[in-house]
């Protein structure tokens, strides 16, 4: 897409992205920590990603290569049109390719292919508060931060466990960070919970309509909540495989054709399930 | 008809971009170091590092103190329109000379259990060969580094150590030395214990 020069390179102005550049450190500086900062109107709804947008707009130059996904998918609506927007007001490259991308901006999915230091994952999160599910004033949550009291999100655990006999968020699952901070992944499938635990990339968390910034820096310990006689259990896919590439150790989507009745399994992650296959 | 010349040649918008991406794999990735030599050299004074990075982080939303350097201050002042401020309320505190860090480090702001983020973020700038080794770990490092260190560094985290301060609250390094060499040490990132 030709550029848009009318525009501000990156489209935000040089003072606000001075502002999310100052917060994206401090984030990066105490992980886990959600640090407020001056969300932006951009020319797409609040709620629609504009988090990652400020990010990846504040990060970008004109040697980044980006990828943008929606639930694994880059040819998705919110995907494609965020990626149509910065090549609109940037001049970078795109690409599906995973293993290309400096930057990527995500919504509910980390990719398969692992990620290297020099990347940067940058992920779209509409509810940043982890506690908001058990507290709903901001005032007390950022007390409850303070004080390190998670006692009711323990307890929201407990009661789970204890009515279903297993505990069953299945998105969005919290996470302990360097044993300070609970957070909120955004949400991602439990199946992507442990690719924070001591990552090599960097994981930057935007909440635009919330306006808030935080970071899960490389190597970081993040840790899903559990309770020692009962771990962390994320999604199994035992037994079934992607009917496309035949993966049987990835995030798999449920198809269900109502014909037939036929229940089919493909890889949530189209770009690693094309690479598989040689397609890209 | 006379030319318009500027004073300096760094670009606010794309040398902003590409330093603050360095300065953030260096928050990201504490002691490893980048060289940020080709920004320094588009400015000028004594201490064109530093002025690259409040280029880049600086504006007249935050305060800043350049502890006993009244030119710098000067300088940062006119390039970015900071306010200054004293050492206690400043968000950024500029150390170019060792004999001050000792005070900077007492009276840098370290955040609040609630509001861990209005903290300070002291850049010192690092003179000399290294005189010792560091043993560092925490978020960013795999197991733990070894960092050759000269003695202002040594120093600030001996300080930083001594304030006993309650995480989350804290506050981060970033130094530079003269021949542009850029490394940070946030505040979680702890010395190895012998």
């Amino acid at each position: 897409m030709k550029m848009n020069k009318n525009y501000n390179y990156a489209f935000i102005d040089e003072g606000s992205k001075r502002e999310i550049r100052r917060t994206i450190l401090k984030a990066v500086a105490i992980p886990g920590y959600q640090v407020p900062f001056g969300s932006r109107e951009l020319p797409i709804g609040r709620g629609w990603g504009t988090g990652g947008i400020q990010i990846t707009l504040s990060l970008i130059g004109p040697e980044d290569v980006l990828k943008v996904i929606d639930q694994g998918s880059d040819e998705s609506v919110n995907a494609v049109n965020i990626k149509k927007f910065v090549g609109l007001c940037t001049d970078v490259k795109t690409t599906v390719k995973t293993g290309e991308a400096t930057i990527i901006q995500t919504r509910h999915r980390i990719p398969e292919t692992p990620l290297r230091n020099d990347q940067i994952l940058v992920l779209q999160v509409p509810i940043p508060e982890p506690l908001r599910i058990v507290e709903a004033s901001e005032e007390k949550t950022k007390k409850m931060h303070a004080e390190r009291d998670y006692a009711p999100m323990w307890l929201l655990l407990y009661e789970s466990l204890i009515r279903y006999g297993k505990i069953t968020i299945g998105t969005e699952y919290p996470l302990m960070v360097e044993d300070r901070y609970v957070m909120n992944p955004s949400p991602i499938p439990k199946f992507d919970n442990p690719k924070l635990k001591d990552s090599e990339c960097l994981y930057l968390f935007g909440a635009g309509r919330e306006k808030k910034i935080y970071a899960i820096p490389p190597h970081t310990f993040a840790e899903s909540l559990a309770f020692d006689d009962v771990p962390f259990e994320k999604e199994s896919f035992k037994g079934k495989r992607c009917r496309l590439c035949g993966s049987e150790d990835t995030y798999l989507d449920e198809l269900f054709d109502s014909a037939t009745g036929e229940r089919m399994y493909q890889c949530s992650d189209t770009s690693y399930c094309m690479e598989v296959r040689g397609c890209i | 008809m006379p030319s318009l010349t500027k004073i300096h040649s760094f670009d606010e918008v794309f040398d902003s971009q590409r330093l603050f991406r360095q300065i953030l794999t260096v928050m990201a990735n504490p002691a490893r170091k980048v060289n940020i030599k080709e920004f320094a050299d588009r400015l000028h004074g004594d201490n064109p590092g530093m002025l690259a990075v409040a280029m880049t982080l600086l504006d007249n939303e935050v305060g800043f103190c350049a502890v006993g350097n009244a030119d710098l201050a000067e300088e940062i002042s006119f390039l970015t329109f900071a306010k200054r401020e004293e050492a206690e309320t400043a968000d950024y505190i500029f150390v170019t000379d060792a004999a001050f860090l000792g005070d900077a480090v007492k009276k840098a702001k370290c955040g609040t259990l609630r509001d861990p983020h209005k903290s300070a973020t002291i850049i010192v700038r690092t003179e000399g060969a290294d005189a010792g080794e560091l043993s560092l770990r925490g978020p960013g490092i795999k197991d733990t580094v070894s960092l050759g260190a000269p003695q202002a560094v040594i120093s600030a985290i001996e300080m930083r150590d001594a304030q006993n301060y309650e995480y989350p609250q804290g506050v981060d390094f970033i130094f530079i030395s003269d021949s542009g060499e850029l490394f940070s040490i946030p505040r979680l990132v702890r010395k190895e214990a012998f």
